[in-house]
């Protein structure tokens, strides 16, 4: 297939036009924690970087990730040295910008190369959805907003994640993808939702025969296990020698934070705390009790500590059975079957439960699913169907991390732009499926895609010109409420359609 | 930018079979190849390669519109002309005092008021628009714009307005006009839509306007919109609407009478040949004059309108008169009390305000013939008179040439190369000019690109040529507000996108039939992207020599003096083959090879 255009390189071109142009662009906390973490990495020893306490942002990332910024700081020095001083917070000149937001632009390559990789590897047949998809990803407006605007390294992470996951698509390379998947999860653990899929794929398809689960392959078993072994002893085997484990945990996984994140994440909890707002009206009518504590808390869906009122209070412990009891669903058919496809899929769908159910999940977290799902998007017009209105509240829940007048045309904007170009991309070259379209599906997806543009003009327009600053929840609890209404219809829609093809 | 699209649907229209140039975006395959080797020849057609048979063009026009906006917006994100620098600050500052003077005061004070800081100097049309302007911007923060205590405003928001403004203005005015000039041009000449499609992004794209406009801040693509719309109501044949644009386009800025020469030759043009035509004058001479009087009509009604309520255009004078800015000597013969008085007052004053003779052939250092003469004579030595009217001779001879083919041959293809040729000719020896208005020309030149072979290698090479040396002219004004890295984004994305150097040298190799004219285009261009490339590592890396601090703008004026003028001959030669005023046997010849 001669006529791939526009290639990938010529977008990864463009777009770096484009990312190098919002330079100047509105930065989150985010850039600072990263500035701080390269001021950490650079000036301390290794034994003090989980201690490190100057900043509020201390160092939460696995040891690679610290790593990362340290090699990152050695070039830093050139630009700005000041940057490097742990007791300069909030640091911004401009050469820190500039460093900072090249980095990010610099460690994407990761990102085309694996994208290439993917299109390279990918059946004849399937070279221009393949391509189409791949592009996606490229100019994705969640990467665009999290990485360029708000600020962080995603780019290189997911570029490592689909690296890993194209890299499962060949027998030969199936080693090669764990280690992979291995250390990025010492790279960023967030990846820990997706390890239950690589742990039964990497088990049935990589360490026991093809015919029978009780043909194991030693070999194989004994490279891969030596292998992580390795991988997270270089990350972790250092903190261990000094005792430094219950520390770094404790750095790593914060469970005093609260079951919604500041914004709330558009997931089942957010559903769950709207019925619980709703429910403070409706109770005294239906003769329920009240925790009124809960209700003086105005500042709901702001803070971390998420109370309610009227439905039970959820635990961490709940939420982690919940998870892992919908990702266990879907391995069950990987487990069956482990092809490559099914693989993403079942990915997907750790993503999916992980995202929906998850103790503090970040709204961030969507390209944990819109990422993986992209690669399989295209199959047949059934997986697309599923996929648009989670690309449309996927993109949509995002947009509250950017609150500033100046990046408000650059949001909108550029994730409608995407929208309809992949989607009328996507729409012709998904093939028909050989099985009976599901009707309500795809009404409902036409129709949740509709919704969005008297959403999104309320939310950021009329909403100001009716109330002023009154009711600043409203918003956030609308976009999250109709963003977790997608992605729960996409989810279910995709589960139909994972167990039936 | 799009997607691969094969279709299971049908497509919406035929693609046109019929056109002359429609595989100049493609490299041509070889005759023994089938044709679905063919590949994009440089990368803005592969962006729009997907779209290239079966798209509706009501998908791609929303897509192209809303790339482009993208850009613009994100390049608004730097600083402006004037951004945290004090006292005067820069254009940024003009425009937002003209919104301030034009909703706080009476009209007739607009072009009387405090004229030492950035008093309004633009005519009318800008003096409304600001208005409008400034009453939204009213509405949302009363603050920006309250009398006397905004200026120097550097609220961070006032600039997202002040941007949203510009990009309105555009996708109003100027976005409009270039989709509808280029859908005209390209039916014209039987472009197909594709090929189209790739030339409109082209122009929305160049970065001479985008740097101008949205980074360094004006509205200079009202004006150029204006003009385009007076470019494309004269390829749909109605001239009466092409002198209202015109004449609009003058009202909103006088630069815009860099194109007045031409574009008066070729109406009186098609009022004269084949046959004299009285009434087609006529109308243009009405409709011409209508035109100029609803434009002042209001600026006159208000000024008496004030005399009636007692106030007065020049409170400071406390009631007494002042003799006129122009016709000085003979002011005296007014009549001070009547009625038509501050119709006359605001007239002198605002043609005073707009043309100002009384200042020197040139202000900065600016890539035209005086500034380049200045680094070899020193022009101060001589008295202005005498150079005001070199000034002035030199003018019309530049632009007599293009301005008499246009008015013998009034073909309406022909008119972007006869604009390009006046406007080269006002930019190099007409007094008073800005670097900014390199614009000027290069509009009717990039707007070649839709037009007959406008993608094929040899006008891509110009055009580019053109663009490119001219947003290097304006590179001392721009890295002056440190405005470097826009400047070399936006720039090195169009040379990229459209093929040029130096990102490829592709528009130079001259694939089975090497002429003259093909080996020396890319002589000389390689020599001055070659010059630009040593200039622009000169400037960043080496300090000027003691006692020659403007050395690195002097090359650069020099250079571009040049260039410039080599573009004004690029353009008068192709109008002149265009009219088919040479056609003999020999120079047809000729024309065919150089096309």
């Amino acid at each position: 297939m001669a006529d791939l255009y526009p290639s990938i390189a010529q977008c990864a071109v463009v777009a770096t036009a484009f990312k190098v142009l919002l330079f100047p662009a509105y930065k989150s906390t985010d850039f600072e924690v990263h500035r701080n973490w390269l001021a950490i990495t650079n000036s301390l020893p290794v034994q003090d970087w989980y201690f490190e306490k100057t900043s509020e942002w201390t160092l939460d990332y696995p040891p690679f990730f610290a790593a990362f910024e340290w090699i990152l700081s050695q070039f830093a020095k050139v630009a700005d040295p000041e940057m490097l001083k742990v007791y300069n917070l909030e640091y911004d000149s401009w050469q820190t910008v500039y460093f900072q937001r090249a980095t990010v632009i610099a460690t994407e390559l990761v990102l085309v190369y694996a994208l290439h990789l993917f299109v390279q590897s990918s059946p004849a047949a399937f070279k221009r959805p393949s391509h189409a998809a791949a592009l996606s990803i490229l100019l994705s407006p969640g990467l665009l907003i999290i990485d360029h605007i708000h600020f962080q390294y995603n780019g290189f992470l997911y570029g490592l994640l689909i690296l890993s996951l194209v890299l499962a698509r060949k027998k030969s390379t199936t080693l090669a993808s764990g280690l992979l998947f291995a250390a990025l999860l010492c790279l960023k653990h967030i990846y820990l939702y997706l390890a239950p899929a690589y742990f039964v794929y990497l088990l049935r398809g990589y360490c026991l025969g093809p015919k029978s689960i009780f043909h194991i392959k030693f070999g194989n078993a004994f490279k891969l296990g030596t292998g992580i072994i390795a991988v997270f002893g270089a990350a972790f085997g250092p903190f261990v020698y000094w005792g430094q484990i219950p520390q770094l945990l404790s750095r790593l996984f914060p469970f005093s934070r609260g079951l919604c994140h500041a914004y709330w994440a558009p997931n089942i909890w957010a559903m769950y705390s709207f019925t619980d707002r709703v429910l403070i009206y409706v109770a005294p009518k239906l003769g329920l009790a009240v925790n009124q504590d809960a209700v003086n808390s105005v500042t709901r869906g702001l803070v971390g500590d998420t109370s309610f009122a009227v439905l039970p209070e959820i635990t961490a412990r709940t939420t982690f059975a919940l998870t892992l009891f919908f990702q266990i669903i879907p391995l069950v058919k990987l487990f069956l079957d482990p092809t490559w496809d099914t693989f993403i899929g079942a990915v997907t769908l750790c993503g999916y439960a992980s995202f929906l159910f998850g103790w503090h999940v970040h709204e961030k977290a969507i390209l944990l699913v819109i990422i993986p799902f992209s690669l399989i998007a295209l199959k047949d017009r059934r997986y697309l169907g599923a996929f648009r209105p989670l690309a449309v509240a996927g993109h949509v829940s995002l947009f509250p991390l950017l609150f500033t007048a100046a990046e408000f045309p650059l949001k909108t904007i550029y994730t409608i732009f995407w929208l309809v170009l992949f989607l009328l991309a996507f729409d012709r070259l998904a093939p028909a499926s050989n099985r009976p379209r599901i009707f309500l599906l795809d009404r409902f997806s036409l129709l949740y895609i509709a919704v969005s543009i008297p959403l999104i003009a309320y939310c950021s327009l009329l909403h100001q010109m009716l109330w002023g600053n009154k009711f600043e929840f409203l918003p956030l609890m609308f976009t999250s409420s109709y963003a977790a209404v997608g992605v729960l219809g996409s989810w279910v829609g995709f589960l139909v359609v994972y167990f039936t093809s | 930018m799009a997607g691969p699209l094969p279709s299971p649907h049908k497509p919406r229209r035929k693609p046109k079979k019929s056109s002359n140039d429609s595989d100049v975006s493609s490299a041509a395959p070889p005759a023994t190849s089938r044709s679905s080797s063919a590949k994009p020849a440089y990368p803005l057609a592969a962006f729009l390669w997907p779209a290239r048979s079966s798209v509706s063009q009501w998908e791609i026009l929303p897509l192209i519109l809303m790339a482009v906006g993208l850009f613009r917006w994100a390049a608004g994100l730097w600083g402006y002309s004037g951004y945290q620098n004090s006292p005067m600050h820069g254009d940024y500052e003009a425009q937002r005092h003209w919104m301030e003077v034009t909703t706080q005061l009476p009209v007739s004070q607009w072009y009387f008021h405090d004229l030492e800081w950035w008093g309004l100097d633009y005519p009318p049309l800008t003096a409304y628009h600001s208005w409008l302007l400034g009453k939204i911007g009213g509405i949302i923060d009363p603050s920006w714009f309250a009398l006397h205590t905004s200026r120097g405003l550097e609220d961070p928001t006032l600039k997202v307005f002040m941007r949203a403004t510009v990009i309105i203005s555009e996708y109003l005015i100027y976005i409009p006009a270039a989709v509808i000039f280029v859908r005209r041009l390209s039916k014209h000449h039987g472009v197909n839509t594709w090929n189209a499609a790739i030339a409109l992004t082209a122009i929305l794209m160049q970065p001479g306007t985008i740097l101008v406009d949205h980074v360094h801040f004006q509205y200079n693509t009202v004006m150029l919109g204006l003009v385009l719309a007076s470019m494309s109501s004269v390829l749909a044949g109605r001239f009466m609407w092409s002198c209202v644009f015109f004449v609009l386009a003058l009202g909103f800025k006088q630069m815009a009478l860099y194109y007045a020469p031409a574009m008066f030759a070729y109406l009186l043009g098609v009022c004269v040949f084949p046959r004299i035509n009285v009434s087609r004058f006529l109308g243009i001479a009405v409709v011409t004059l209508i035109t100029f009087a609803l434009l002042f009509l209001p600026i006159f009604l208000g000024a008496m309108y004030d005399t009636h309520r007692g106030i007065d255009a020049r409170p400071e004078l406390f009631g007494h008169a002042a003799p006129l800015p122009i016709f000085t000597q003979h002011s005296y013969k007014i009549d001070y009390t009547a009625w038509y008085y501050p119709i006359i007052q605001q007239t002198a004053q605002i043609v005073h305000r707009v043309f100002p003779f009384a200042r020197g052939l040139f202000e900065d250092k600016v890539a035209n013939f005086w500034c380049t003469l200045n680094v070899i004579v020193k022009l101060r030595n001589y008295p202005s008179e005498l150079l005001q009217r070199a000034s002035l001779l030199l003018t019309l001879a530049a632009i007599t040439p293009g301005c008499f083919v246009i008015f013998v041959k009034p073909r309406k293809e022909l008119l972007p190369l006869a604009l390009a040729t006046t406007a080269w000719g006002f930019f190099l020896f007409s007094f008073q000019v800005h670097e900014k208005s390199v614009l000027l020309p290069l509009m009717p030149m990039t707007a070649l690109l839709a037009g007959n072979h406008g993608l094929s290698k040899n006008t891509r090479a110009w055009v580019g040529f053109a663009n490119l040396l001219g947003v290097w002219t304006m590179f001392p004004l721009l890295q002056r507000v440190d405005l470097r890295i826009p400047y070399y984004v936006l720039s090195l994305l169009w040379a990229y996108l459209l093929g040029l150097p130096p990102t490829s040298f592709g528009v130079y190799s001259q694939d089975g039939n090497p002429s003259w004219s093909g080996f020396a285009t890319a002589t000389l261009h390689s020599i001055f992207y070659a010059a630009m490339g040593i200039w622009h590592v000169a400037e960043a890396f080496l300090t000027t020599p003691q006692g020659k601090p403007d050395l690195w703008v002097v090359i650069n004026v020099g250079v571009g003096t040049v260039g410039f003028g080599i573009c004004y001959l690029w353009c008068l030669w192709n109008l002149v083959l265009g009219s088919g005023l040479l056609d003999s046997s020999q120079s047809e010849k000729r024309k065919a090879k150089s096309q």
